[in-house]
């Protein structure tokens, strides 16, 4: 009972947070009402992939099309794709497809943008409560399993795209449950189930494609058994295991179908259409032949699927992720790179889980470090590698529980975890829309004044007293300040870590 | 349930393990052979084979020494070390070789092959499993840099070759004891010597840990005598290098200080402001490791690093072979070095301006590279098929956007130069006329090889008398004179444009890298058509 009521108590909270930090704007806009700035630059849908998804959404409830018209349009630009007079999204429509129940049940409660956000947040919870479960499952204490989904949720930049609405958090969930089931099924529609969440992701976005396929691998190993008995090698294939490949096709002839609603084939994606960076008054592109670099996650420049994925990105690369101020975990996030302590250990214990987990992770780090834009666009740390901290959580419930006597590490993650908690809070309650740093100089000279680009921006910003917290700005802001809310917040965070952690010191040995 | 169950004798197994421990060198030879050949004939076909300026400069001297008017091997000049021209010449005389590149890129080719087997041999010899030698083999292969550098008549796969094989004989040295790893790596350092000053480096840091080994085992008095020996094969080639010079141009370090030494070249480009590498060791490290990154494709050089580090905190493994192995970095060691000092000049893009050169340098860690790789992959055996996935994705993304630094240098950096309109004015007016043409080698090499003409044809420094007569009085002897107008630099133009003889000559056309003048019609007939000096000493 007791640890029941403990892990309401911990859910509520989680929910709680979510709710209180996640972005938006009360209210059911229409169209044209979308496109003013309280709803874009200054609202919640801040960000041409959130506004492109959002847009999407919008259109299939409200004008029951994949068409926008022409105030949709512009509140899509500069990510909007025009395919014979129509405008049409440039984003793979998963997360629009996911996010409408929270559409609609949003509109109900005069909410629409709100619900549409929570349905992302509710990703969030989710992806806690996974990392919780497998962290267990792989050996780690309960308390370190929470710790690792709050450090997760909470001390990465994971918390800002728990509030807004990006594909990562849907992304997350998809990669660590079909992980979970991988590792564990034993039957094989449980296969079944993995490789429909593996065309999902594909939906959700394609690069998910890629980080999926370590999944997918072990699911097609798991149809295989090799023994040797008697001087003989055997090796049995399951032949019925093959059709649980078709569990992936539901997704697929869902995306064929609205591609060829939007573009009119079905094997045309939407990261290669004409891209619209700008309407004239009359409604037409400005310029029609104008295909430019999309700061979707998912669009090459070349318009070849591998064209925007090169060596030479590399270093760049891996330096945006992991070292530089406007984006890299050594700013952002430094408590994740603990997790690698936990590497060794959970090798030992479960090979396949560790084998799977570290081929996830390099397989993210590797993709997005070869990727030409690892800055993300504008956004708060590096966004793409949220699948990455995902994995590093679980490592570190490990590393949590064999260390937890080790005051030194304890020490380094308190510092490192409550420094980790107080920037991503920071980014959650204010802004992803900060510039990457080579951007700064022409965006000095457009402003006139000194830009910031790391997440002094986001300080500035609640400096100012203010918020994009849907909450705060509804309930709270004529009670307190900015300010106080971004503490009230953080404390609580950190006071609720702090019990866990204080449970996992005084854990016995097993 | 659906199943299907296929069963074998464990002893078929252990058979074939043992056929292919048996013949993986023969079956490694011949697929790399394969592939050597495929991809020669690819960049011959698609006109890359000949991109770089220096490949056809390298063709050209080798070329000399078999035909022209002087032909002989003091035509191997100075400007490079002679290994790579001497060993075209049993092919450059047949003009397929010569034009097609094949006599330069034959032995490319042969070292691309040696080199995978070296580092498959190194591997075994550190203890990695057939797996981990393949995977190593892999990584070096597995490179467009590498791939299209073994397919033309440049010098780094045969330095890499030999460098390979020297260190991997000093390796066994260190592991045996035996003195005829130490034969075997000084000749192969010797012959690294003969290709590029690398090997020089190479040379010097071999003989210190040989010294620091004996003198641990044995003392001073031995480590002395070993040094001796050692040095006595392993810096022939060196003391060959001094005295051809010597004999030649009468000075011993013309190669160094001469007009046409790399050094001439760096104070030149000292004074235009642009080897902005020298006495900056900070820019030197960062200009050669993005080098090195980008001809690795950089998660390799990464895994590599950990390989080395897993190597030399390995307490299994003797110091002397942890030591013995940090002779794999020597390529690297000597390129800092030699930017710092400002012996080398190597341009990256984005860094040290617009443009590439030299990025091709960075090619030089791949043996090391990959043979750390392939001691990973048996170290972490738990996670060998992630980093072997991991390669085979950076792989994939490289030949599928054709990702080869030294191509881009090839194609559009400093390292090309494109002289076809130039070359193709003497081939469509010279090829059927009689005449000589002055032209400076040092200066315009290339378009000698890219006319498509004899070298017989042509009048240059190399040519002794001829030379003399013709930029003393080009009109008894040049039907055509190639130069940059009005460039001092150019040495037809610093003799010819100073005699009153140039009168005679009429601009007959303008391109960018050079000018070409003709003789005035009613002189033609005053002028030495045929090679009339007989032989030269």
């Amino acid at each position: 009972m007791k640890k029941i009521l403990g892990t309401a108590f911990l859910i509520a909270f989680v929910i709680a947070i979510l709710v209180m930090s996640v972005k938006g704007n009360k209210g059911y806009p229409n169209s044209s009402e979308l496109v003013s700035l309280s709803w874009t630059d200054d609202g919640p849908l801040e960000l041409s992939p959130e506004r492109g998804r959002f847009a999407l959404t919008y259109s299939l409830v409200e004008n029951n099309s994949v068409f926008f018209d022409i105030d949709l349009a512009r509140f899509a630009t500069p990510d909007l794709g025009y395919y014979k007079g129509n405008y049409v999204s440039l984003f793979a429509p998963g997360v629009s497809i996911i996010t409408l129940p929270g559409y609609y049940l949003g509109s109900y409660f005069n909410l629409s943008q709100v619900g549409v956000y929570l349905s992302i947040a509710l990703f969030g919870l989710l992806n806690v409560i996974i990392i919780r479960t497998l962290s267990a499952r792989l050996g780690a204490s309960s308390n370190a399993g929470w710790l690792a989904g709050f450090t997760f949720l909470f001390a990465t930049p994971a918390f800002v795209y728990s509030g807004s609405l990006f594909q990562h958090q849907i992304s997350t969930f998809l990669i660590l449950l079909s992980s979970f089931i991988v590792l564990y099924s034993k039957k094989l529609w449980q296969l079944l189930f993995v490789w429909f969440l593996i065309g999902i992701a594909f939906v959700v976005d394609y690069p998910n494609l890629i980080m999926m396929f370590p999944v997918s691998l072990f699911a097609v190993i798991k149809l295989i058994d090799v023994w040797s008995k008697d001087s003989k090698t055997y090796v049995k294939f399951k032949v019925l295991g093959i059709t649980t490949l078709f569990g992936a096709l539901i997704p697929l002839l869902f995306l064929l179908w609205f591609n060829n609603e939007s573009y009119g084939n079905p094997l045309t994606l939407s990261g290669v259409v004409t891209r619209v960076q700008e309407i004239t008054p009359q409604g037409e592109p400005v310029d029609r032949n104008v295909i430019v670099t999309s700061v979707d996650d998912t669009t090459p420049a070349n318009k070849s699927a591998t064209g925007f994925f090169r060596t030479r990105n590399t270093l760049n690369g891996l330096y945006i992720h992991f070292f530089s101020p406007d984006r890299g975990i050594l700013f952002y996030t430094p408590v994740i790179l603990l997790g690698i302590l936990g590497v060794p250990s959970l090798t030992k214990r479960n090979k396949n889980a560790s084998i799977l987990l570290i081929s996830i992770l390099t397989l993210n780090i590797t993709l997005y470090s070869l990727w030409g834009d690892p800055w993300g666009g504008w956004a708060f740390g590096s966004r793409y590698l949220v699948p990455s901290y995902a994995v590093l959580s679980i490592f570190l419930a490990i590393a949590l529980s064999n260390f937890r006597k080790n005051l030194i590490f304890i020490i380094l993650f308190i510092v490192l975890y409550i420094y980790s908690v107080g920037v991503n809070t920071l980014g959650v309650l204010t802004s992803s829309r900060n510039p990457p740093f080579v951007e700064i100089a022409n965006l000095e000279l457009l402003s006139g004044k000194k830009e910031k680009y790391s997440y002094d921006r986001n300080l500035e910003f609640l400096e100012a007293n203010k918020t994009k917290s849907f909450f705060y700005n509804t309930y709270l802001n004529r009670l307190i300040s900015a300010q106080e809310y971004y503490l009230y917040i953080y404390l609580s965070i950190v006071i609720v870590t702090g019990t866990l952690l204080t449970g996992l010191l005084l854990e016995k040995n097993k | 349930m659906l199943e299907i169950t296929l069963s074998v004798k464990n002893k078929y197994i252990d058979k074939s393990k043992e056929f292919l421990d048996k013949y993986i060198l023969l079956i490694l030879i011949g697929a790399l052979t394969a592939i050597s050949i495929v991809y020669f004939v690819t960049y011959l076909n698609n006109g890359l084979g000949l991109a770089y300026n220096d490949a056809r400069s390298h063709l050209d001297i080798g070329r000399r020494v078999v035909e022209g008017l002087k032909p002989g091997l003091a035509q191997l000049g100075s400007v490079w070390l002679p290994l790579p021209h001497l060993l075209m010449v049993p092919t450059i005389w047949n003009d397929y070789f010569w034009h097609s590149g094949l006599s330069g890129a034959l032995q490319s080719m042969i070292s691309f092959v040696a080199t995978a087997i070296i580092i498959h041999f190194f591997l075994k010899e550190m203890g990695v499993s057939i797996f981990g030698r393949l995977v190593g083999v892999m990584v070096f292969v597995a490179n467009l840099n590498i791939l299209y550098l073994q397919s033309i008549a440049m010098t780094e796969l045969l330095l890499i070759a030999t460098m390979t094989a020297g260190v991997y004989e000093l390796y066994l040295w260190h592991k045996n004891g035996q003195i005829l790893n130490i034969i075997k790596s000084s000749f192969w350092i010797m012959m690294a010597s003969l290709i590029r000053y690398e090997g020089w480096f190479l040379m010097l840091y071999a003989g210190v840990l040989i010294i620091i080994e004996v003198f641990k085992r044995k003392g001073f008095k031995s480590a002395e005598g070993t040094a001796v020996f050692y040095a006595t094969l392993a810096a022939f080639g060196v003391f060959l290098w001094f005295l051809w010079n010597l004999l030649i141009f009468k000075d011993p370090l013309y190669f160094i200080l001469g007009p046409f030494s790399a050094k001439a070249q760096q104070d030149q480009l000292e004074a235009a402001g642009v080897l902005i590498t020298k006495s900056n060791l900070l820019l030197s490290i960062k200009i050669y490791l993005y080098a090195l990154f980008y001809n690795s494709y950089t998660i390799p050089a990464i895994l590599a690093l950990f390989g080395a580090i897993l190597y030399w905190t390995d307490k299994k493994i003797k110091p002397g072979l942890k030591i013995a192995i940090t002779a794999l970095f020597a390529p690297l060691m000597f390129n800092i070095l030699a930017l710092y000092l400002g012996h080398s000049v190597l341009f990256i893009q984005g860094i040290s301006g617009t443009s590439w050169f030299n990025v091709r340098y960075g090619i030089m860690m791949m043996p090391s590279i990959s043979i750390f790789i392939g001691y990973l992959v048996s170290r972490i055996k738990d996670f060998r098929w992630v980093i072997v996935g991991i390669l085979l994705f950076i792989t994939y993304f490289a030949f599928s956007n054709y990702d080869a630094v030294t191509i881009d240098d090839a194609r559009v950096g400093s390292s090309q130069k494109n002289v076809s309109e130039v070359s193709g004015y003497l081939a469509q007016n010279s090829a059927n006329e009689k005449g000589f043409i002055l032209v400076s080698a040092a200066s315009h090499d290339a378009i000698i090889f890219s006319s498509g003409l004899p070298m017989k044809r042509f009048i240059h420094e190399g040519t002794g008398a001829y030379w003399e007569s013709a930029t003393t009085s080009p009109d008894s002897w040049a039907r055509w004179i190639i130069m940059r107008t009005n460039d001092d630099n150019d040495l037809v133009w610093r003799s010819v444009s100073r005699v009153p003889a140039f009168d005679n000559y009429i601009l007959v056309a303008s391109y960018p890298f050079a000018d070409i003048y003709e003789i005035k019609q009613e002189l033609i007939g005053q002028l030495h058509t045929e090679p009339v000096l007989g032989k030269q000493k």
